[in-house]
């Protein structure tokens, strides 16, 4: 059975859904035999997509051997009480057995006994030390036992899955990543272990190295991974190839889009996606702390109450559920409280990043910089790549005022994250500060072409070319500016506009352009802070045509844009970070 | 962070022994940190080139590469030490909670302590005095292997260790109830109208901790601690058996040696790290200012940079809290030049030394915001030791304007100091300076103080001040430091005195002065415990032996301190580019002796990488010597203009000199008089004797050549006699052969009687040339005299004579090639 699931998992075309969905509700099926819940889960959930299957197509239960039968009584009992999470009293019975199901069961059983026995052993340890030595003792004999079976090529696809894991346990990534590959090879329609691989592949030149499977599995890894990667735009491209495919009702993709909308700050569209999904599945859990991010950023405090109360419903003590709710608490800036919450995530899940990150942010809405420090070290400890984090620190130190001590830390979100503007904008700051102008400008100039998200650094760079007196480049970045936030179509920050229209207008004035420079007057005279220079100006300008009528005003230049800015349009590819000084680390 | 300048007492964490120990080791970071520029040292000149170290990169645009950050930077890679968190010596306790742990080593003391308590009476005067010394280190050092303990105790008392193994043995191989007997059983000790142990004495102390922390434990965390405990007894067992098979093969120094404080103290041995696992809380502190302080002081026998890392990863590992392995990883990064890993670990151990300063209620705001103000400070110093100038001045700038805001004046202090350093980069400016010393003192930052007196002093000589008045200061500085027994600043003030001395061409006093500080360290090894191995000071001055050495001939005596130097400060350590340099010149200066020229010009690649200005200089030589004169008159021109705008006096003499060397070679003696004249009177300026005399040398040439030997020989007698007592040998033979010379010359008026007796005593002091140049082996030279020996014999009819000096005239002409130079007109 195994072998037809394997060779029936060779083709990588979405033609034949039937046998896939077939295929997914075996593999569903054979996880769960195993104990494997999260992949049975996965399984389900797009098997669950697809259309149903008529009676006469149903894959058949799948057939005993021999072995099976011979073990089938322990298997049952140890089942039940692994089930019921009696770890060792299920790998006692099933000691000896030999068959591969059982076999699996009885190794999985010792790994997660381990696991948990880990777990309770951090609350009473002999020391602050010790607190950190607390290890899993299992591993090292699974490591042994299983091991010697990888040897003889005895393991088969659940086998290697264990095994994988317990070598990422000891910290052997290598060889964890090979033999996970392995387990990926031996039976592509595992999600654990793609998504093991996930979590231990760093970057995409890591990827480009793993020979993998030629299965439509691939297709969900990729995405997964792309996601992971941030590489969004590819992301995407395979998710939608998946729903072309004809998985446009599997909530997991409808997730996984959300969230790479999310990544790449698509807020509405995310927002949308998340409702949709909502309805589709209300009862999820899952992803809904990335929803209550994009609720926050957005200020959405009915919906975000909502969503906070229906979760606490479902289930009080989920990760995400308490993220959700210190979201709720920190958008009604009670933030102790919701700083409470996220601690209470990280007892429920100390690996769980996220909560970290939220948490520095709400220390430092406490202005506790130093807590805000810590949270933000613990977040990169877990994950070294969260930009969130780095960004963090950088912000706190600015609010220490240490300009120069935080560009450490927002160089480095920005190499995490190169096409994010925030970054970029946040690095110009400080450099303006240390009075490094011309570095200042790079980050600008960087901003607004990998896209501007907060439309200031055109502003901000206009500003600096202003204050060293360039007032041709300024006047351009105030033109390109207007233009972009026209173009948008809302008006975000209406002083922003009156400065520019009034330092255009000036500057036509200067240029002897008269006729841009009234039209320039005459917007500045549509906001209240510039009416009365709008108006002098204008006057001026009047007094000024009447006596060189004569001379030449039709030398017209018209509104326009540098060669340099309307070349560049916003490259939504990935793009190198920035070289912004070649000493600085 | 806490003790301000190291004044504070360390506390009272470590054993008696230590504690003098751990008080240096201490103190000193704390001080350190403050360390401006220890200028000192390489201070003077260590030739030209050392002179100009420190200055030359205001405007050395001339020459790239030129960011070597010679002298001032001794003091940079010290302050680097400086850290908060090991002002006590140790870790401090914070960081973990105050509270005591038992565990299976702490178990095994209060059995020696209860086995002490019962054999009490029947024990000698001497054990037990013995064990009473042992017991306190054992109660406060880091935990260790029951063999180790064993071993301890057997020392002292052979039979108390034995029952304290049997007991031991008793309570591990059998059940829990016997542990939790012995625990009920050891509070008895108090009771009693006659109490065994006094309660608030230090063992009493410790009896009642381990009491109290055993009896805070859960129940599973006694099962867990008696596991422990059989555990350590069992792995203590299976070792017997293993060392008794393999007795030979293990070390048997090991074995039988004696267990020592010195062993006790001594860096824990590689193996016993890597193979240890993870480290018990003690031990981790242990470990790291144990680490730290050879990193200090003795680069070569802390442990490598890789597996201190490796060892570090692993302590982070198991406690990422544990931010102080962040600051060694820091330091460990640096000695390795590795800017990304060192700016990170710094930058994490101030932000977990944020957390844990806003924590501790004792220093409350005040400690968080000190943290924020060293941490840009040390990121300051970082960016300079690194040599990224401006980005350690922005740093510098938020270090400042932070400390201004919270009025630290302290830590302004240490601002100005660096504030200094940085501007030392840029031009000379005595007033911070100045400013810094006197504000130091008024805050009574004696360390700091010190170093900027020094610094003071290094630049005045250079700026060519009174020598009297530079002695004075630093032997009123000297006597600060004694009083303070800042034994550190006493080492540099020698290794500076030394380098003036031969910036004044006092090769006598300068050798003194050495020798002071290499004997008097020995001295100090056996008074504080503390040997500073690696410090600059130490560098400079057994760099200067080597030359001063090299100097007069002993070439071999040179390569041996230069061998000693490379084993000290392995070529990846921080010292190390000093030797290379002084190594690369006294190969340069033999290979010019020899007239291997070839040899010359392919070490001036070297010697440029290592200091460009001092590079320029020799490849200008090599030119000269190869008769390329256009090219090194170029060369000497641009390097003249070159060191005038730094203001590098001694570089511009020498270079004054070369050029006039030019000339007369190129018989324009006419206009080398001024050159000569000019460099005559700056040498006198600035008290360079040394140089002086050499251009008096060339002066008297000239003027033999111009035909006034006479004149010649009256200024001769006025450089002879320094260049005979400080000159180096080639230098004394030049100048001897130069009074043949002119002696015969002069003598061309002589009536025949004075004539004879003239020659004689041209042909005498030709001779003791003839030595000095043989010392040397410089066989051009060699070849002149002997010519010119030959000369005045067949003058004065001593045929046999002259037919020895012409056979080896002849000889020796073969070997060399002739340079067209004509052989008379020659001086050097």
């Amino acid at each position: 059975m195994a072998a037809a699931a394997m060779v029936a998992a060779g083709s990588s075309d979405f033609s034949d859904l039937r046998e896939i969905k077939k295929q997914l509700l075996s593999v569903a099926e054979r996880s769960r035999e195993r104990g494997l819940q999260h992949s049975g889960k996965w399984a389900a959930e797009l098997a669950f997509a697809l259309e149903p299957l008529p009676l006469s197509e149903l894959p058949p239960p799948p057939v005993l051997t021999e072995e099976d039968a011979r073990d089938l009584d322990a298997y049952t009992l140890a089942k039940s009480y692994f089930d019921l999470k009696e770890y060792d009293r299920a790998a006692y019975f099933l000691q000896g057995c030999k068959s591969q199901k059982a076999y699996f069961l009885y190794m999985y059983s010792r790994y997660l006994s381990g696991e948990k026995k880990k777990d309770d052993e951090t609350v009473d340890s002999l020391g602050p030390l010790e607190k950190g030595q607390v290890k899993n003792e299992a591993l090292r004999e699974l490591r042994v036992e299983l091991s010697k079976k990888h040897k003889a090529q005895e393991l088969d696809g659940f086998g290697l899955y264990l095994y994988g894991v317990v070598l990422r346990k000891l910290d052997l990534v290598k060889e964890a990543i090979d033999v996970f590959v392995e387990a990926a090879h031996a039976l592509p329609l595992h999600w654990g272990a793609w998504l093991e691989l996930c979590n231990l592949i760093t970057d995409k030149e890591m990827l480009k190295f793993l020979s993998l499977p030629d299965t439509w599995m691939k297709e969900f890894f990729l995405a997964h991974i792309y996601t992971e990667l941030q590489l969004i735009e590819e992301a995407l491209q395979k998710y939608q190839s998946l729903i072309d495919a004809g998985f446009s009702k599997s909530t997991y993709i409808i997730s996984q889009i959300a969230v790479a909308y999310h990544n790449i700050r698509d807020i509405d569209k995310a927002l949308s996606i998340f409702n949709e999904l909502r309805k589709q599945d209300p009862y999820r859990i899952e992803n809904m702390d990335t929803f209550s991010n994009l609720l926050y950023v957005r200020s959405m405090k009915p919906e975000l109450s909502y969503l906070a109360h229906n979760l606490c419903e479902i289930d009080k003590y989920r990760v995400e559920t308490c993220c959700v709710i210190g979201n709720y608490y920190s958008l009604r800036s009670q933030h102790e409280k919701a700083a409470l919450y996220f601690q209470r995530a990280l007892k429920l899940n100390p690996r769980y990043l996220g909560a970290w990150t939220l948490m520095g942010h709400e220390y430092m809405e406490m202005k506790n910089t130093s807590a805000a420090i810590q949270a933000y070290r613990h977040a990169i400890e877990v994950n070294k790549r969260d930009y969130r984090a780095w960004y963090g620190l950088g912000q706190t130190y600015e609010i220490l005022k240490m300009p120069f001590y935080c560009l450490y830390y927002y160089r480095r979100a920005h190499q995490l994250r190169p096409n994010d503007s925030r970054m970029l904008v946040a690095l110009g700051e400080c450099y303006e500060k240390l009075n490094q102008l011309v570095e200042a400008k790079k980050c600008y100039w960087r901003a607004y072409a990998v896209g501007d998200v907060e439309k200031m650094a055109l502003v901000k760079l206009a500003k600096l070319h202003e204050q060293l007196n360039e007032s041709e480049q300024a006047a351009q970045c105030y033109i390109k500016y207007i233009q972009d936030i026209y173009s948008c179509g809302e008006v975000v920050e209406h002083l922003e506009v009156s400065t520019a229209f009034r330092y255009l207008a000036q500057y036509y004035f200067k240029c002897k352009l008269w006729d841009e420079a009234s039209a320039c007057a005459q917007k500045c005279c549509a906001f209240n802070d510039t009416r009365e220079e709008g108006k002098a100006l204008l006057r001026q300008i009047l007094q000024l045509r009447n006596q060189g009528e004569t001379s030449s005003t039709d030398v017209a230049a018209p509104f326009f844009l540098p060669a340099s800015l309307s070349a560049s349009n916003t490259p939504t590819r990935r793009v190198s970070p920035l070289n912004l000084s070649s000493v600085t680390p | 962070m806490r003790g301000r300048s190291g004044e504070q007492p360390p506390r009272a964490l470590l054993s008696p022994e230590r504690l003098s120990r751990a008080r240096h080791v201490a103190a000193a970071p704390s001080w350190r940190r403050t360390s401006p520029p220890p200028i000192g040292c390489d201070a003077a000149r260590a030739t030209a080139a050392g002179a100009a170290i420190g200055r030359r990169e205001g405007g050395s645009r001339g020459f790239p590469g030129d960011g070597r950050p010679g002298a001032a930077m001794a003091s940079v890679h010290e302050s680097l030490y400086f850290n908060p968190m090991l002002t006590n010596g140790v870790v401090h306790a914070n960081v973990f909670g105050v509270r005591d742990w038992v565990t299976p080593h702490k178990m095994a003391l209060l059995v020696l302590l209860s086995e002490l308590g019962r054999a009490g009476s029947q024990l000698g005067l001497l054990e037990r005095r013995r064990l009473n010394r042992l017991l306190l280190p054992l109660l406060q050092g880091p935990d260790m292997a029951l063999s180790r303990l064993r071993k301890a105790i057997e020392e002292c008392c052979p039979h108390l260790a034995g029952s304290v193994h049997i007991r031991l043995k008793l309570m591990a191989e059998g059940e829990l109830k016997d542990m939790e007997q012995f625990f009920d059983d050891l509070s008895d000790s108090f009771s009693g109208t006659e109490p065994e142990v006094h309660k608030t004495s230090v063992v009493g102390l410790f009896l009642r901790h381990m009491i109290l922390a055993y009896n805070k434990l859960s129940f599973s965390q006694v099962y867990k601690l008696y596991t422990a405990l059989q555990q350590y007894f069992q792995k203590d067992e299976k070792k017997d058996g293993a060392d008794e098979n393999e007795m030979e093969l293990t070390n048997p120094e090991e074995l039988d040696g004696k267990m020592e404080k010195e062993e006790l103290d001594g860096p824990l041995r590689e193996e016993e790290i890597a193979c240890s696992g993870p480290l018990s809380q003690k031990q981790a502190e242990y470990f790291l200012s144990q680490q730290a302080s050879l990193l200090k002081n003795d680069e070569t026998k802390a442990l490598a940079p890789a597996s201190l890392q490796k060892e570090l990863n692993n302590l982070l590992k198991f406690n990422p809290d544990f931010a102080e392995a962040h600051y060694l990883s820091y330091l460990n990064s640096l000695r390795v030049q590795d800017v990304f890993s060192s700016t990170h670990s710094l930058l994490h151990y101030f932000d977990r030394l944020i957390l844990t300063g806003a924590e501790s209620k004792s220093n409350g705001d005040e400690g968080y915001g000190r943290s924020l103000r060293y941490a840009a400070l040390n990121l300051a110093a970082l960016h300079c030791r690194f040599g990224h100038y401006q980005q350690a001045e922005l740093a510098l700038q938020e270090a400042i304007r932070i400390a201004q805001e919270s009025n630290d004046h302290v830590c302004l202090q240490h601002c100005l100091s660096w504030l200094y350093i940085l501007e030392q980069k840029i031009f000379d400016s005595c007033v911070l300076l100045e400013h810094s010393v006197n504000k130091s003192l008024h805050f009574g930052l004696p360390y700091l103080a010190s170093l900027g007196i020094q610094s003071l002093v290094q630049q005045r000589a250079f700026a060519g001040k009174a020598a009297n008045k530079l002695m004075d200061a630093l032997k009123d500085s000297d006597l600060l430091h004694w009083k303070h027994s800042l034994s550190e600043l006493i080492d540099i003030s020698i290794a500076q005195k030394t380098a003036i001395w031969r910036l004044y061409g006092r090769s006598t006093m300068a050798l003194q002065q050495a020798q002071t500080l290499l004997s008097m360290n020995s001295l100090e090894a056996v008074n504080v415990g503390v040997q500073q191995n690696n410090t600059e000071s130490f560098a400079v001055v057994l760099c200067h032996l080597a030359e001063l050495h090299a100097e007069q001939g002993y070439f071999a005596a040179a390569s041996e301190i230069l061998k000693h130097l490379k084993e000290r400060f392995p070529p990846n350590s921080q010292h190390a580019q000093l030797w290379m340099l002084f190594d690369q010149k006294i190969q340069f200066e033999r290979a010019m002796n020899d007239g291997r020229y070839h040899i010359a010009d392919s070490l001036v690649a070297g010697i440029t990488a290592l200091n460009s200005i001092e590079g320029v200089y020799r490849k200008a030589i090599v030119l000269k010597a190869q008769n390329q004169m256009s090219e090194a008159h170029k060369l000497l021109q641009k390097l003249l203009i070159h060191c005038q705008k730094i203001k590098n006096t001694e570089m511009v003499i020498r270079v004054l000199l070369s050029m006039a060397e030019l000339y007369w070679r190129s018989s324009c003696h006419t206009i080398a008089l001024p050159v000569l004249l000019q460099a005559l009177a700056l040498a006198r300026e600035y008290s360079l004797q040394y140089l002086a005399s050499e251009t008096v040398l060339n002066l008297a040439f000239s003027q033999l050549i111009l035909g006034i030997p006479e004149q010649a020989l009256n200024i001769l007698h006025m450089a002879i006699e320094p260049v005979l007592a400080h000159g180096a040998v080639l230098d004394k033979g030049c100048a001897m052969f130069l009074v043949a010379k002119c002696q015969v010359a002069s003598a061309a008026s002589y009536t025949p009687q004075k004539k004879i007796e003239a020659l004689e005593s041209a042909i005498l002091n030709l001779n003791e040339a003839k030595t000095y140049f043989a010392k040397v082996d410089c066989k051009e030279q060699l070849r002149d005299v002997l010519y010119f020996q030959a000369r005045l014999f067949h003058t004065l009819g001593r045929t046999q004579e002259r037919n020895k000096c012409a056979m080896l005239f002849r000889q020796l002409h073969q070997e060399l090639p002739a340079h067209g130079v004509p052989l008379i007109n020659a001086f050097k």
